[in-house]
């Protein structure tokens, strides 16, 4: 299968005429090409199995302990650890089925007193899980793949998600089953794209119990599904499958959320789901519009002195790398209904668009807009979050060359701004190198495909100092790697810990922080101007 | 190519020879044809006309794949790339009754894979590579995927992890570190021998001492004196990894870069990517140095320079880094046998003033290079050697699979009246030198079969001349002046590799004192030659020896690695290797070896599963250990028999089965005329029948590339012959099977 159409693949529009050969009967499982992707991403992720885990791991153990020893009555208000549950229920669930033959690999693994537990066999099974479970992204991506017009350059694109540089840093490294969920998500986009839009809808509702981040995206499945399912294309209301989605949905909430609302728990639930005590930045700032504008206000802190109104608690907040809130130092301070309505405005635009043109490419691009507006201008905004930009873009990567850059862009960026939560140097060098390679393999076998030179000055004057900031990563990891060893103590590892300490190192600390999470927030808001512009003009 | 020879002999053995390499007269035989081959490169396409009703064709011509092709005398015309269908001449050939079919499998792009047979991940990947036209990107990537696994493996628990107060080997490697920084020199052989006394030669010391220095530059408590006995902090740990990285990557990674350039330089680049892919992913190799922890790259590095030296022509450089490599590790001493043969022979090959003036060169610098790594312990010049060499200790210490240890199942050596008056050291000693002298006598002795001429000495003077082809197996494929380096290498050196295993493996089964890990040593040289897969899975060559070795070397490992907590990263490494190189003995045809894979696999899987399931018996408690080295042991014996074979075979390839007929040879050949003389087709089907045999990987090569090439074939060149056809007009280039 590798080998085929090997020529054709540079003009995916004309190789769909000219394919005159049917495709080749599949008389195996997977085909060789399928297999190897399975065997590299299967040997690297066992490989990493003593890699290094952050308290997600802990977090993760402590569910299973928690799901599995304790009646489900108990299973929100339990907090032995301050690892709580704070996933949906759904989630909840999946970890109970996952901690039954956690209780036969090793009892210790479910034992809610015991905290902290990493002995070999946890570590071997909860890495197994992860991988395991993300078979399920495996699987879509195949249906994904094998499906398109152009198989050959979306084979490299569904090879590429599955290797993605952001699944292998945050689920297996850092750990966290986001490969799973991503698969439900794009099982879900799969079945909008064959058409069968009830099961769209029904799978995203299941994803929405299992993590709840993904109401980012919500908004553009409710207008696609109305739009597209739920009306005639003329605009007249179709009451059947009106009724039939809406019943589908709320009997998925009703299986999720239902025992906890009998037990009358659906306030200490909704608690724990959405704590909204946070500030406007995670202890490193995410790399979205928020982190420019604290970035601006430091930088007008430093220059404007004493000569400006200064609020002396932003001057104590400026580089600390606290959960606390952010407080600005000059410029006005942002309460969370700002950065609500922020969203909502730049989501309504999209949506807008997706309502007069609800085909299955326009509902992903603006599925990918609505996650990447929430990004941008959400509240506590995590660094992971990214991914729910990086996935869906990837699926919208070869449409062009314009759509290709944007992807280039916001990857980059994206992942890079990823790097940070591995801060141990072994695993620094495996993130880097591994980036790498695959940046090199991904970037290069397509945009040989879709290579378009741009045809004005101005595209051409972008198209430069593009390359230049794509560039700039490489100056920028020296500096951000070297500044530490120059200017502070030299084995310190910059984890929240040390940065509470609140020693005159840690703002040495801090800054490579600040310096990564402001170069990726100037990538990730022009590659948000960018796919904005193309989606509203293009589609 | 017609060169390729090979294509007609040995038809049944490889039908589907490269077709890239297919030129003109492959199929017709005409002389024309043969001259036309001068200027016909296969690299420059001709448009093939297609048929118009091809796709009507379609149906009947997928009945025809598999019918059997009706042109016994031509068994390749199927086969023709999609890429690089066969030249014009023979394609449209009127003689061949299917031109469709020629045609459309050279534009399916299922069925005109010749490769399919041969599949593998790594030719998978290569492929796409260059189709996506990333070509220049494709060694780059594989020497950083190759640094990237080597730390990742990294990332798990080292030998004698938190294992107190002797702890393992990555303690001894950073106590030494310890020691050279803080003691003067004088006293680094008798530092506290008890607690990981040096014992390994020189280099090392000085290796340890600048890794030292930078480990106390960057944090001093990694290797302070005395008080980091056992420091295991995650910091140290990842200094320490890269260390052993960085060594491998400077030293070992480069050179087996540079070997399968240089050493498969005649054949395609896609073979050379696959070739660096499948020695940079030996798992063996990875798991011990990064894995378990020690620095045998550095070692193998040294001798794999050393081999590339030889193969350009550098024989001092060479020799220079054969003994840093014994100044590293005195483990080299298993190679010096075929080493020294070489160079030895290589003296009688230059025959007469050249070769004495070489031997003296070569001892001198030697000698030199020896003298300057231990200078620095004049004052106790044999405390070295007594800690290198610890003749004290027994037959063997853990289990290890070679032949005293697993015959000691039936025959108590210990316990035997020899053992007590250290007899059994002799013993081995002379069951060692017993088993190494086939391969080194062979190896001398070919070389003096070789040995050029007397002329050839006026020759080496002409330092103006420029000869067509570099001589025969150097293959150096542009031109080179007779002067240079290149010129004068043997055609021995391609039996180095061969010789190389078959005395490390010698060593490695009856002498004294082996380590299981020692099986580092023979694993390189079969997994060099194994590296430019040759035969394309039709029939059983060292490609199937050398992976079976492997996995059996990784098996024979499992107790030190299952003790080192590197036991889920064997697996890994195995599998993905094994797959990476597209092995599956299941697929391979009937035969022997077959046989012997499917044994040895399927006990490995039951003692595998036996022991994570049962216990062992209380009286034995040393049951798998057993057993596993019985059957490696086993396993590795027949390896050896056969890497002998195999150089035998390519050593008839190089020098025929009778020597060579000096008289003949004396004579000037055909005159610079455009075709063949008689004499010398009939001498070039001499040496080619002989690589007809079972036989010579590396002869083969040779010609197929010196045909591909439009060069001349012969791995021995006399000059004369060389003058002849020197000046461009090499037209005697096609192998026998032009005829």
């Amino acid at each position: 299968m590798a080998t085929f159409s090997p020529k054709t693949a540079h003009k995916p529009l004309i190789s769909s005429q000219f394919e005159a050969a049917p495709p080749p009967k599949r008389t195996r499982w997977l085909d060789s090409w399928e297999w190897d992707i399975l065997a590299l991403s299967t040997a690297v992720k066992f490989l990493l199995f003593p890699a290094y885990r952050s308290t997600d791991f802990e977090v993760h153990r402590n569910w299973l302990a928690i799901t599995h020893s304790l009646p489900i009555s108990k299973w929100y208000f339990e907090d032995t650890s301050e690892w709580t549950l704070d996933y949906p229920p759904f989630f909840a669930y999946f970890e109970w089925a996952l901690s039954i033959p956690a209780a036969f690999v090793d009892p210790k693994i479910v034992d809610v007193k015991n905290l902290l537990y990493d002995a070999w066999t946890a570590v071997a099974y909860q890495r197994i899980t992860v991988i395991l479970t993300e078979l399920v992204l495996g699987a879509a991506l195949l249906k994904l793949s094998r499906g398109a017009v152009d198989r050959s350059t979306h084979r490299i694109i569904a090879a590429s998600l599955f290797l993605h540089p952001s699944f292998i840093i945050v689920d297996h490294i850092h750990f966290q089953y986001n490969g799973f969920m991503f698969g439900i998500l794009l099982w879900s986009l799969c079945m909008a794209k064959t058409g069968n839009k009830l099961a769209c809808g029904v799978l995203f509702a299941i994803l929405l119990n299992f993590k709840h981040i993904y109401m980012y995206l919500a908004p553009a499945y409710f207008v696609y599904l109305l739009r597209s399912y739920c009306m005639a294309p003329q605009g007249r209301f179709l009451v059947a499958p009106f009724v039939t989605l809406a019943s589908a949905v709320v009997l998925v909430f009703v299986v999720s959320v239902g025992p906890f609302a009998i037990m009358g728990q659906l306030p200490q639930l909704l608690s724990r789901l959405f704590p909204f005590k946070r500030g406007l930045n995670h202890a490193y700032w995410a790399p979205n519009a928020w982190a420019l504008v604290t970035a601006l206000d430091r930088v007008l802190l430093k220059l404007g002195g004493a000569s400006m109104a200064v609020n002396e608690a932003g001057v104590v907040s400026s580089s600390r790398g606290l959960i606390g809130d952010t407080v600005f130092a000059v410029l006005p301070n942002i309460k969370p209904i700002h950065t609500f309505l922020i969203t909502i405005a730049f989501q309504a635009i999209y949506l807008t668009k997706l309502w007069r043109v609800p085909t299955a490419k326009s509902f992903l691009a603006a599925l990918t807009l609505c996650g990447y507006t929430s990004y941008m201008f959400g509240w506590h905004v995590h660094e992971k979050a990214v991914m729910l930009i990086l996935v869906p873009l990837s699926l919208i990567a070869a449409e062009n060359y314009a759509h290709y850059r944007t992807f280039v862009i916001a990857s980059v960026a994206g992942i890079y701004s990823l790097f940070p939560l591995l801060f141990t140097p072994a695993e620094s060098f495996f993130k880097v190198v591994y980036s790498l390679i695959w940046g090199a393999v991904v970037f290069g076998s397509l945009s040989k495909r879709i290579f378009e030179y741009p045809s004005t000055l101005p595209s051409v004057i972008v198209h430069r100092l593009e390359d230049l900031y794509l560039y700039g990563f490489f100056p920028l990891h020296a500096l951000v790697t070297f500044l530490p060893l120059v200017a502070g103590p030299r084995s310190g590892p910059r984890s929240e810990e040390a940065s509470q300490a609140g020693s005159a190192s840690s703002q040495f600390e801090f800054l490579p922080l600040m310096l990564t999470s402001v170069y990726c927030a100037v990538g990730l808001v022009w590659a948000f101007l960018r796919l904005s512009v193309l989606y509203l003009r293009n589609y | 190519m017609s060169g390729i020879s090979t294509a007609g002999n040995q038809s049944s053995k490889r039908p589907k020879s490269r077709p890239k390499f297919r030129s003109p007269g492959s199929s017709t035989t005409s002389v024309r044809s043969r001259v036309e081959s001068e200027t016909d490169f296969e690299e420059i396409l001709s448009p093939q006309p297609r048929h118009p009703y091809l796709h009507l064709l379609q149906p009947w011509l997928y009945n025809m794949r598999d019918t059997p092709s009706p042109l016994p005398a031509s068994p390749s015309p199927f086969r023709s790339s999609p890429l690089r269908p066969g030249p014009h001449g023979s394609s449209m050939s009127v003689s061949s009754p299917t031109p469709f079919t020629r045609q459309f499998q050279g534009t399916h792009p299922k069925l005109g894979t010749l490769d399919d047979d041969v599949d593998s991940m790594a030719r998978r990947w290569v492929r796409w590579m260059a189709k996506a036209n990333m070509r220049p990107w494709i060694a780059p990537l594989i020497l950083g995927a190759a640094l990237l696994l080597r730390w990742t493996v990294g990332l798990g628990q080292y030998s004698g992890y938190g294992t107190p107060p002797m702890f393992g080997d990555y303690e001894a490697q950073r106590h030494w570190m310890e020691l050279t920084i803080h003691l003067p020199m004088r006293d680094w052989y008798f530092y506290d021998l008890p607690y990981w006394g040096l014992d390994y030669p020189p280099l090392t010391a000085y290796v340890s001492w600048l890794c030292g220095i930078i480990g106390h530059w960057m944090n001093p408590e990694w290797v302070a004196f005395e008080s980091s006995r056992g420091v295991e902090s995650p910091d140290s740990k990842t200094f320490m990894r890269a260390t052993v990285l960085a060594l491998d990557a400077l030293i070992y990674v480069p050179a087996v870069f540079v070997f399968c350039r240089n050493w498969w330089n005649t054949r395609s680049r896609r073979t050379q990517s696959v070739a660096l892919l499948t020695v940079l992913f030996q798992p063996a190799l990875v798991i011990i140095d990064h894995g378990h922890f020690q620095y045998n790259s550095v070692m193998l590095g040294l001798v794999l320079w050393a081999l590339n030296f030889f193969h350009a022509g550098h024989d001092l450089l060479g020799a220079i880094c054969f003994v840093l490599s014994l100044g590293f590790k005195q483990m080299a001493l298993y190679y010096s046998p075929a080493i020294f043969a070489y160079l030895l022979g290589k003296c009688f090959y230059l025959n007469g003033l050249a070769g004495r003036r070489l031997f003296l060169s070569l001892a001198t610098v030697s000698s030199l290079t020896f003298l300057a790594l231990f200078a620095p312990f004049y004052w106790s010049p044999l405390q070295p050697f007594i800690r290198i060499f610890p003749f004290s200790r027994g037959l063997f210490e853990d289990k290890v699979a070679n032949f005293w240890c697993a015959s000691d199942v039936v025959v108590k050596w210990r316990n035997m009246s020899i053992a007590a008056t250290g007899g059994l050291a002799k013993l081995a000693l002379l069951t060692t030198l017993l088993a190494i002298l086939p391969p080194v006598i062979h190896l001398l002795r070919l070389s003096w079969l070789t040995r050029r001429s007397e002329l050839d000495e006026e020759d080496l003077k002409e330092t103006t001349t420029i000869s067509s082809e570099a001589a025969g197996p150097a293959a150096v494929p542009t031109l080179s002046p007779k002067s240079s380096p290149a010129y004068s290498v043997p055609p021995t050196i391609r039996l180095l590799p061969y010789a190389l295993f078959n005395t490390s493996i010698a060593f490695f089964l009856f002498s004294f004192q082996v380590h299981e890990k020692s099986i580092l040593l023979p694993l390189m040289p079969i997994t060099l030659l194994m590296s430019g897969r040759e035969n394309m899975g039709k029939e059983i060559g060292i490609w199937e020896w050398g992976v079976l070795a492997n996995n059996v070397a990784l098996f024979s490992m499992w107790p030190l690695l299952r003790k080192d907590g590197q036991g889920m990263e064997c697996f890994v490494l195995v599998f993905l290797w094994n797959h990476l190189i597209g092995y599956s003995p299941l697929r391979m045809p009937l035969s022997l070896h077959k046989l012997l894979a499917l044994a040895t696999y399927s006990v490995i899987a039951v003692l595998h599963l036996a022991e994570f399931t049962i216990s062992p018996p209380a009286r034995y408690p040393d049951l798998y250990p057993v057993l596993n080295a019985v059957l490696c042991a086993g396993v590795f014996g027949i390896v050896w028999l056969v890497g002998m074979k195999k150089q035998f075979e390519a050593g008839w390839a190089i020098a025929g089965l009778g020597g060579r007929n000096r008289k003949g040879r004396k004579e000037p050949k055909a005159n610079a005329s455009p075709g063949p003389s008689l004499s010398s087709v009939e001498e070039e089907k001499h040496g080619q029948d002989a690589e007809g045999g079972p036989s010579g990987e590396c002869a083969n090569l040779d010609n197929i590339s010196s045909g591909r090439r439009g060069k001349k074939t012969k791995p021995d060149i006399s000059p004369l012959r060389l003058r002849s056809t020197a000046g461009g007009s090499v037209t005697s280039n096609l192998g026998p099977n032009g005829l």
